[in-house]
């Protein structure tokens, strides 16, 4: 199974299509992708702790998917707890992970 | 530096990265992301290949100039706001020491926006051809989306 990272860089709820990511992640993680998702710019105001559109995050998190948010994207949004299920992280580690490899990379 | 040992995963490193850009300036963060993100890679090593389209033109305008940031903000912002274009100049400055960074401009969005003639030293005017080469040369592609 494939190797995937979405990231993603708008606010989830911006956008209609924002509200398909989770389930679209989800649905990837349980064909059996190992799959991290991303939170940067604008993404990680979801990842707020108490966001309605980040409550997906945790149950996300459960089925396998490594959910990042990105320190600088938080900082400047004042986000300093997150939701369950979501992990503080920054572009060093991003690199580090694209620089393994990926089968595919999406970027929201 | 790069290594040939394969990563974590067990894959073989990635050496080459494309990144397809189609936001200018002052419209979101994707430029600044992306060159947050080209400045990690080219630190470990990775070469990056920039193509720039749409508003992305705009982002290697050398005429584009640091504006003073208003009195009363000085003290919190600084003296003056630089342009994007001036990390870009840097990143292609440092592949002369290390891994490099290619930035090709598109030269019909260029035409479009006026701006053909006004591309930093180090920015190469292109054509999808050269989008063709930096995708099927790369090991990685990442293509960010346009949205308004």
């Amino acid at each position: 199974m494939g190797r995937l990272l979405v990231v993603d860089s708008r606010d989830l709820t911006e956008y209609a299509g924002g509200r398909s990511l989770p389930p679209l992640i989800e649905e990837l993680c349980r064909q059996g992708h190992d799959v991290t998702l991303f939170l940067v710019e604008n993404g990680v105001i979801a990842a707020r702790r108490g966001a309605a559109a980040g409550l997906s995050f945790d149950a996300l998190s459960g089925t396998g998917v490594h959910i990042l948010a990105d320190e600088v994207a938080c900082r400047a949004r004042g986000i300093r707890e997150l939701a369950p299920g979501v992990c503080l992280s920054d572009l060093d580690h991003l690199a580090d992970k694209i620089a393994d490899g990926f089968d595919n990379i999406l970027w929201y | 530096m790069h290594s040939d040992e394969p990563g974590p995963s067990g894959r073989r490193r990635v050496r080459r990265v494309a990144i397809v850009l189609s936001t200018g300036s002052y419209q979101r963060e994707a430029p600044t992301t992306v060159l947050r993100l080209a400045e990690k890679l080219l630190e470990r090593g990775i070469e990056v290949n920039v193509w720039a389209f749409e508003e992305a033109v705009t982002l290697t305008n050398q005429d584009q100039m640091e504006h003073n940031e208003p009195p009363s903000l000085r003290p919190v912002l600084g003296e003056s706001h630089a342009p994007v274009g001036r990390f870009i100049d840097q990143l292609l400055r440092a592949g002369l020491h290390g891994a490099k960074m290619d930035w090709v401009t598109c030269i019909l969005c260029a035409q479009e926006r006026g701006v053909e003639k006004h591309q930093m030293g180090g920015a190469i005017v292109g054509t999808l051809g050269d989008l063709w080469k930096f995708v099927g040369g790369a090991d990685q592609v990442i293509a960010i989306p346009a949205y308004r």
